[in-house]
């Protein structure tokens, strides 16, 4: 069996070794490089009052930047590859051939299935470690780490994610066992399950937190934290879209003007309160380990299904 | 056990949806036997092949081949050698990589066996084998499977993709292959001049059931054509088996498979080729008996 796998797989391991060696290429340098000028910065800034705002430091990297956030695609790359695992045996008839010779089906399947699943999470597990490390500055500019790119490609969920779509893509093959459909009904099912969760479970893997300050003071957040919602209450509850009729002690003198910090501080003496539902920034693990064990669950599941149905099904 | 048959089948059927795609086969073909395995395209051979090689469960009955019955084991697998209609290998290997993959993933193989038959039939093993005549690919295959050194050996329309010349030699190369004894073979075609020449024994598939298993040569000694003037035939369809009739007003014409002589001087006796005797079963069983005539023929 390992000569198989190593006879079937060998161009395809060469040509990851050479991909990643690539990435890791571009990712490194420019790593270091942006930490000397975060560092640099800092260290300016402490001496210097009227300093720039950091979030202009790393402007012009957009390639480099682009070529991190395209990593979100190499679960996709895995889920293809993953589709094509029995499907491409099925449709060239060669597993009338493999399973005819004296190793079992049983056998060839888990060899085979287990092959290309450590194979997904070890290319993820390399990519997911430059992706991190890489981000350590961009991260400590930018807002919080539980949505888009950010949390998909940084720590345990890209590498969850690769086993997930590569187990998606070997139960679709498995089922279809037509390479090209198998194909495209992974990648669908694929985006489809992480939008799903990004959007309607993710929020919600741990009760928000409030905070509630008059309207006009800062709700100082702390860093990195993620705003899910946030509105204004008044005495009679919460203000609703048609927005509140300012009292005229707190009219702004100038009336084209729809308000302004004056006018939230005088609304704020009031009573009117802003109120933010948000993640903690603190949660961040516990997000990452609750996503990375959703999708770990729906792989195991998937490949069972694979795997008891081609052990049952006719070749 | 050196009695048992090699090839066993007890009321062997496979049905998809509403569909029997071959039911009812009870077949013994005794161990060395090169047997043909024939019927029109859809009478079930291929899914007969498939269910010895363990590819497809049967929906009833059983089977053994070389006294194991077909199962995900390494005793049934190693005991067996397959090849499938489609000729199937992997596109970008060579002969070379197929044959290192039989010798990889089988405790028994024969590589001097495998190899030099490739190389005296001048395949090159160096080239990837999409670039290899269908001729050579079915030698390829079957060099497969034979260096495992079966003891059955099933071949699923081998020859059914190849000009009549590199059928020949096929067929040519399989017999010698085999003619050292040991194996026993079953093998598939619509082609019925093609099985007579390498096969010495018959299973007739018709609508998904079989009509005919024997020896060839019982076969022929045992089917004769009468013919007699038109008269009462019912003291010869007592004492015979009577395969098919038909009848003029002046002359009646019987494909029969006789229990012992023919006593009746008055009846012309004629002996039958393979062909004319497989044609008169399919020919007995089908309402419509064009389809299947085109096909056999």
């Amino acid at each position: 069996m390992t000569w198989l796998l190593w006879r079937q797989n060998r161009s395809r391991l060469a040509t990851g070794a050479v991909l990643l060696a690539m990435f890791a290429l571009a990712v490194v340098p420019t790593g270091v490089h942006m930490a000397n000028v975060y560092d640099e910065a800092v260290l300016t800034c402490a001496r210097n009052p009227t300093c720039a705002y950091a979030g202009n430091l790393f402007q012009g990297y957009g390639a480099i930047v682009d070529l991190v956030h395209l990593t979100i695609l190499v679960p996709v790359v895995f889920g293809a590859l993953g589709a094509t695992l029995i499907s491409r045996e099925a449709e060239n008839a060669t597993n009338g051939l493999v399973w005819t010779q004296t190793v079992t089906r049983r056998r060839w399947l888990i060899a085979t299935v287990a092959a290309m699943v450590v194979a997904a999470v070890l290319t993820s597990a390399v990519v997911s470690a430059l992706v991190t490390w890489w981000s350590g500055t961009p991260n400590s500019i930018h807002g919080d780490r539980f949505q888009g790119a950010q949390f998909d490609t940084q720590n345990l969920v890209p590498v969850a994610a690769a086993l997930f779509a590569v187990a998606l893509g070997i139960a679709v093959g498995s089922l279809l066992r037509r390479t090209v459909p198998a194909i495209f009904v992974t990648v669908g099912a694929y985006v489809a399950v992480r939008m799903l969760v990004a959007v309607y479970l993710r929020p919600s893997y741990v009760g928000a937190a409030t905070r509630s300050v008059p309207l006009g003071v800062d709700p100082s957040l702390p860093s990195g934290s993620w705003t899910l919602r946030q509105y204004i209450t008044g005495s009679e509850g919460r203000v609703g879209n048609r927005g509140i009729s300012i009292p005229t002690e707190c009219a702004p003198s100038n009336p084209v003007g729809r308000g302004g910090p004056a006018v939230d501080r005088c609304l704020g003496k009031l009573g009117f309160r802003r109120v933010v539902e948000f993640q903690p920034a603190s949660r961040y693990w516990h997000f990452q380990l609750v996503e990375a064990g959703l999708l770990t669950a729906l792989a195991a599941l998937l490949i069972t299904v694979a795997v008891v149905h081609t052990l049952r099904r006719d070749a | 056990m050196a009695d048992a048959p090699a090839i066993e089948t007890v009321d062997l059927g496979k049905r998809f949806g509403s569909t029997w795609a071959l039911r009812h086969c009870t077949l013994a073909i005794p161990e060395g036997r090169v047997c043909g395995l024939v019927g029109a395209n859809g009478a079930g051979k291929t899914t007969l092949l498939r269910m010895l090689a363990g590819l497809s469960r049967p929906s009833t009955g059983e089977a053994r081949l070389a006294g194991h019955p077909p199962a995900d084991d390494p005793a049934f697998l190693g005991g067996i050698g397959y090849l499938a209609q489609e000729v199937p290998l992997y596109r970008r290997w060579t002969a070379a990589d197929h044959l290192a993959l039989g010798a990889h993933m089988n405790p028994v193989w024969d590589d001097d066996l495998a190899r030099d038959r490739l190389l005296s039939l001048r395949i090159p093993l160096d080239r990837p084998v999409h670039r290899l005549s269908g001729g050579m690919r079915a030698q390829v295959a079957l060099a497969l499977a034979l260096g495992k050194r079966p003891r059955v050996l099933l071949l699923d329309e081998p020859v059914a993709a190849l000009d009549p010349l590199a059928r020949r030699e096929f067929l040519a190369s399989l017999a010698g292959a085999v003619a050292d004894g040991g194996v026993t073979v079953l093998l598939s075609s619509h082609l019925l001049p093609d099985l007579e020449r390498v096969c010495d024994h018959l299973v007739l598939l018709a609508d998904a059931e079989p009509v005919l298993a024997a020896e060839i040569a019982d076969l022929l000694a045992s089917h004769k054509r009468l013919r007699a003037p038109t008269r009462d035939t019912s003291a010869i369809e007592r004492d015979h088996h009577v395969v098919m009739r038909t009848q003029t007003p002046r002359e009646v014409t019987l494909v029969v498979r006789l229990a012992g002589p023919v006593v009746d001087p008055t009846w012309q006796v004629e002996d039958l080729d393979l062909e004319e005797i497989v044609l008169a079963y399919l020919e007995r069983r089908v309402d419509e008996p064009t389809l299947a005539l085109a096909a056999v023929r």
